[in-house]
Parts: C-alpha cells; sequence; structure tokens
C-alpha cells in the first residue's frame, strides 16, 4: 500500500514545530510498510482529487497567512479541499491553517480574511495571547498539546468540536470547547507537535487515509508505542 | 539625589547577594535602583564614549565576548552585561556596578551590550549607541519574541527612532538582516562567508550573493579542532583561525572584527588573539574529567557542551559534531520547559535530529526527557540506543558510564546552568557567574 501526504502550504505555514506531524504520519506508515510520499502544495500550485490521501495543514506567521488565504481562493484548491473532505479524506490542521479553513478570520484592524468554510466555525483576534500546554478530552481519548494563539474561534450551532478543554484555553478560552471535527477533518490549536504525543490519532488519520483510497475496511498493525505514552503522560502530570 | 539613593541601594544589593551567593546578582540590584530612578540607564550610559549594540537570535554572547577580548587587548576599559542578562533590569544592574557612589562612570572606553529580540526594542534608544551589530533572525521562543517577521518590522521602528549618524552592521547572507540594511539610511555594512546563505534553519551553500564588505573565503574546517577563513580588511587579506568548529562561528567572529576595525583596533592584533579564543558558556565549551576515586578508570573523560535553545542553533550544532560523533562516544541531550528555555517544546521537531543518529548512546534528560526520546525515536534512532533519566545528576553518572569515548552535552539554558553545577562538584568547570 501507499499513501500522500498533502502539506499545505508547508513551505510557509510551518511555525511551531508542526512538521513534526508530517514526520510521525510518514514513520508511522512506513513502521507497518506502507510506501509515503509527501507533497508540498504551496503557493499557485493545483491540486486535483485523489492526488492526495490526508492533508496536513499547519500554522504561519500573519503575513504568509494573508497570502495563503487568497492562494486558497484564487488557485481553487479551497474548492478541491472541501470535496475531498466530503469524499472522506482525512485532514489535520492546526492554528493559522484551522482558521482559513473556517468561515473567516477578523483581524483586529483590516478587513477580514475570507476562508474556505470546510468548518462551520469563525475566528477574531484578541488582544490577549493564549499560550501553554493544553489538555483535552476527545473521542480519540485524551490529546495533549501546546497552544499559542491570540485568535478566538467561535463554533457555529452546527459545529461539533473536537474536545473538551480540561487544562488550558482551547478554541477561544471561553466555552471549554478546543478544535472542530467534521467528517474526517480536525482543526485544533495543538502544537507540540500534536502527533508524536497522540499516536492514537495519527493512526487514525492513517487508517482513515487508507479506507478512503483503497475502498475496504484497514486494519493497522499493532506499533509499540511506549515511548510516545510516557511523553503523553508526562505532560499530564507536569501540566494536568 | 534620587539617582545617588538608587545606586546606592543597586551596590548595596549586589553586595549582598554575593554575600549570600543568591545567584549572580546580574538582575536584582537594577530591578530594585530602576523602581527608584527610571532613567537610571540614560543617566549612567551617557557617561560611556563609545557604545556597541549586538543583537539577533544566535551568536550574541560569542560575538560580544570575541569583540571585549580585542578591546581589551588593546588596554580599553570594557563593560559587557553578563550573558542572560539583557533586560533593562540586567543593563542597569551591570553600569550600577561600574558607576562609583556620586553616579559617574569614569573608566569606562567601550560599553558592549548584548540585547536579544525583543530587549532590542525596549532600551536601544536608551544606550545611545554608536554602533549596532544584527547577527540573523531565526525562530526562537514565539512564545517571548514572536514570529520572524513582526521582529523585523520592530527592528526597523526602532532603528528610525536612532541618530542618523548610527552605524549598523548587517549579516548579509541573512534574507532578514539584508532587508535592514537596505531600508537603513545611515552607513551601513554587511559581513558574510562566500557561497553561503542562510535558508531557513540552516546555513547552506549557495551561490549568488550579495556584494559583502566584510567577506569570508576558502573556509577550511578542521574538525573539532576549529577551521580557518580568508578575510580581506582594507586590501589586506589575512588568514583567520578559530579554535571553534562550525559556519556559524565565522559570522560571530567577522562581525566583531569588523566592528573591531570601525574602533580602529589593531587588525593583526584582533586576529592574532582569535587563535587562542575561549568560547562562552556553553558554546562549545571543552572540559576534561578526572575520575574520581571510585572509578577505576585512567584516562581522563574529555567532552564538548553545547547551547541548543532553537531549531536554527540546533541544528547548526548538529551539523557541527555529527561528522565527527564516532561509536564509542556518549551524548547527553537535556531538554527543560522552564520561562527561560521557552515553555514549549515544540521547536524540537523543527530541527534535525536525523543528523545524529549515527550516536549510539543517548541519555535524554531534563523536565521533557520524554519529549526528547520521542523525537530521536522518530528521528530513526533505534530504541536500545535510547535512554531516559530526567534527573539531570543521574542522566551525567548515566552518560559517563562505560564511557570510552568523549561526552557530548547538549543542553537549554536551565538545564546547562544545572549541569554546570554538576560539572563544577565533579571537578571541572568554574560557577557560572565567576568569569564573563
Amino acid at each position: 500500500m501507499n499513501l500522500t501526504v498533502g502539506y499545505l502550504y508547508g513551505d510557509c505555514m510551518n511555525i511551531y514545530g508542526d512538521t513534526g506531524n508530517i514526520i510521525c504520519l510518514t514513520k508511522r506508515a512506513q513502521w507497518r510498510g506502507i510506501e509515503v510520499k509527501v507533497k508540498n502544495l504551496s503557493i499557485g500550485d493545483k491540486l486535483k482529487s485523489k492526488e492526495v490521501d490526508v492533508f496536513f495543514f499547519g500554522g504561519g506567521q500573519d503575513l504568509a497567512q494573508n497570502e495563503v488565504a487568497l492562494d486558497l481562493q484564487t488557485t481553487s484548491k479551497g474548492k478541491v479541499i472541501k470535496a475531498e473532505v466530503e469524499r472522506g479524506v482525512p485532514l489535520l490542521s492546526i492554528c493559522g491553517g484551522y482558521q482559513l479553513l473556517g468561515y473567516y478570520y477578523q483581524p483586529q484592524n483590516g478587513p477580514k480574511l475570507p476562508g474556505i468554510e470546510l468548518f462551520p466555525v469563525f475566528t477574531q483576534a484578541s488582544s490577549e495571547r493564549m499560550i501553554g500546554n493544553i489538555i483535552i478530552n476527545s473521542q480519540f481519548g485524551e490529546l495533549v498539546g501546546f497552544e499559542n494563539h491570540s485568535g478566538k474561534t467561535f463554533l457555529k450551532k452546527q459545529a461539533t468540536p473536537l474536545g473538551k478543554v480540561v487544562k488550558g484555553f482551547g478554541n477561544n478560552g471561553e466555552d471549554k470547547t478546543e478544535g472542530c471535527i467534521y467528517k474526517n477533518a480536525i482543526g485544533c490549536y495543538m502544537h507540540g507537535s500534536l502527533l508524536p504525543k497522540n499516536p492514537a490519532l495519527a493512526d487514525w488519520l492513517i487508517q482513515r487515509a487508507l479506507e478512503v483510497k483503497y475502498q475496504k475496511p484497514i486494519e493497522l498493525n499493532y506499533l509499540n508505542d511506549s515511548l510516545e505514552k510516557q511523553a503523553h503522560e508526562s505532560v499530564v502530570s507536569r501540566f494536568g | 539625589m534620587r539617582l545617588v539613593l538608587a545606586i546606592l541601594v543597586g551596590k548595596l544589593i549586589a553586595f549582598l547577594t554575593k554575600l549570600f551567593k543568591i545567584g549572580g546578582g546580574s538582575a536584582a540590584p537594577g530591578l530594585y535602583a530602576l523602581k527608584i530612578y527610571p532613567n537610571l540607564v540614560e543617566k549612567l550610559a551617557a557617561q560611556i564614549p563609545q557604545t556597541v549594540i549586538i543583537t539577533g537570535t544566535n551568536g550574541k554572547t560569542t560575538t560580544s565576548k570575541m569583540l571585549s577580548s580585542f578591546a581589551k587587548n588593546a588596554n580599553l576599559n570594557v563593560l559587557r552585561n553578563p550573558t542572560g542578562s539583557n533586560l533593562e533590569r540586567g543593563v542597569a544592574s551591570a553600569l550600577i556596578s561600574h558607576s562609583n557612589f556620586l553616579a559617574e562612570i569614569k573608566n569606562i572606553d567601550l560599553a558592549i551590550w548584548e540585547l536579544d529580540e525583543a530587549a532590542f526594542n525596549n532600551i536601544a534608544i536608551k544606550l545611545d549607541p554608536q554602533i549596532i551589530v544584527f547577527l540573523n533572525i531565526f525562530r526562537d521562543q514565539l512564545d517571548r519574541y514572536g514570529e520572524i517577521d513582526s521582529v523585523l518590522k520592530n527592528w526597523s521602528k526602532t532603528l528610525e527612532s536612532l541618530p542618523k549618524s548610527t552605524i549598523i552592521f548587517t549579516n548579509g547572507d541573512d534574507q532578514n538582516t539584508l532587508k535592514l540594511s537596505k531600508n537603513f539610511t545611515g552607513l551601513s555594512f554587511k559581513f558574510g562567508v562566500k557561497d553561503y546563505k542562510i535558508v531557513g534553519e540552516a546555513i547552506k551553500k549557495q551561490f549568488e550573493q550579495e556584494n559583502l564588505d566584510f567577506e569570508a573565503k576558502n573556509i577550511k574546517q578542521q574538525g573539532l579542532n576549529g577551521l580557518s577563513f580568508d578575510l580581506s580588511i582594507n586590501h589586506q587579506t589575512s588568514t583567520i583561525h578559530l579554535p571553534v568548529p562550525g559556519i556559524y562561528h565565522i559570522y560571530d567572529a567577522l562581525a566583531a572584527l569588523a566592528v573591531g576595525y570601525q574602533l580602529n583596533l589593531n587588525v593583526s592584533e584582533m586576529i592574532k588573539s582569535l587563535k587562542t579564543y575561549q568560547p562562552a558558556f556553553g558554546r562549545f565549551e571543552k572540559f576534561s574529567l578526572t575520575p574520581q576515586g571510585w572509578e577505576a578508570k585512567s584516562q581522563n573523560m574529555e567532552g564538548y557542551i553545547f547551547l541548543i535553545k532553537n531549531p536554527a542553533g540546533a541544528t547548526q550544532v548538529f551539523q557541527t559534531i555529527a561528522k565527527e560523533i564516532k561509536s564509542n562516544d556518549h551524548l547527553l541531550l537535556a531538554l527543560n520547559d522552564n520561562l527561560a528555555d521557552g515553555t514549549d517544546v515544540s521547536w524540537i521537531w523543527d530541527s534535525q535530529f536525523e543528523l545524529l543518529t549515527n550516536t549510539t548512546t543517548f541519555v535524554c534528560s531534563g523536565t521533557r526527557a520524554r519529549d526528547l526520546a520521542v523525537r530521536l525515536k522518530y528521528a530513526g534512532v533505534a530504541l536500545d540506543n535510547i535512554k531516559i533519566e530526567a534527573d539531570l545528576k543521574h542522566a551525567f553518572k548515566l552518560a559517563k558510564k562505560d564511557l570510552a569515548g568523549r561526552l557530548f552535552i547538549l543542553s537549554t539554558y536551565t538545564a546547562m546552568l544545572e549541569l554546570q553545577k554538576i560539572l563544577a562538584n565533579s571537578g571541572v568547570k568554574k560557577n557560572y557567574w565567576e568569569g564573563v
């Protein structure tokens, strides 16, 4: 089997160690004998249906974020990503990536940055910086990460949060929700990197990607995750 | 009068912290003195004839240490702020310690201030500098400094507020600092390394380049023993020997030499003194440790200490040591997540630990030892080669165990402070505040 990871704007949206998620997806697939190709989808690049089996979209600097928002609209990558998610293709987006997949991002001054309306959420800039280790409960169990954002994201009525905040700020520091999940697409504020310390989530993304690609139920081989679990637990015991 | 009182209080606190050995006394004196007299820094700094500020993500301490040794060799009296205390209070403490009780600084010829990316904007104008060095901008502690774009924007703003007579020295191989010199209307000089460019987190070979005013050529690397390069100053080419490895050290040396030249220091004297340069705290420090009685070993243990704190710095250290590590060497990695380290440890995923996979013994330590272990696993290190011991003292012991080669210690800031103490107690290193 083989898998193509689509790294959305990997060359300009990769701060806070989000690349660790790509490393994690790649290794965990390779350790199971699945071939992996990482495809960087940058500004100006075109995207076709079935070109990518799982998407990753990280956070970026403000300047890059403006260009990326525009590119999602003008190259029709936004439309393709939405259609792929409808088809069940899994996606993980973090921080800036998550914000641009919502309805819009409203900066403190200046016009709204339109999102692609994949997640029924919207984000407003605030002057409060929400920084620190974060722990949430989700359908994937307990997840740990590190958040660093001033944007406050609010869920619309029809939105399902990724999880409930146990420690930290989450979407907006107000309603105890963190992230959003729609079909097999996830948006959240969890850096850290997220996947290496939450391997069950990494495996879920890989499994879904293969199931959609090969149109059959897939069971992934067992991996020994004792180090990953220790790293996860050490965050919980230090900050939980 | 209030100024005199502030200095008196500052000096008293400095005396007491030294007496009772409560740390290095580099913050508290300034902190309280500033409460009594908020303009203390301006008042005292204005009395110093020459002031140089060095800022950037990596290399500040090394550059400042080199420049300071050049100046001292020329019999100048130099004032420097100690490593890590570059907030206003640290600057104030350093000024107070060189002031007399009448708030006069009489014996200082040159002040060299290393200021981090954020502190630069707050303090530069108060220090009234004639020369500013911009070394580089990399991603570093995003929780404190913010993103690269905003660092650059703030630096430009600060530069605009300074007198037009200010002279700036910028790294011509770093696209970000290069932008600063292009927008600057005053006198500016660029330094860099021929055919190299800083791309993302790494220094890479590249053949299109800016015109550089101070350009290192013919780089010859000699493993861990150091390197040499050629430099033309004032139409005279000399070969410069550095006893520390790593291309990144060339940038620091170039900046120090360029500023020294601007200050009319003797070029050949500066070059001579670099030959015997002693690295700053945790910047490629060598140590040798005589085994204690109960350890039945005949030879001394040798090792190297490196401070790692952000992806660029860490990756550059990895690039430097990767080729040199042998199978009987051990690696002790320490990752803490205290405020001074940066509370976000995500940066380890942007650092190329993949370069180190030849190593056969890793000991992971610090408050986030387990994050390091996971990073190594995903870099491709075999699990049998990874040991975890969060406690630094025990980790040091573990790393020494069965060591037939050398010990490489790579550590974040607060873990480094602790490790230096552990080394000192084993009979090797001085405590960090004894010498700058």
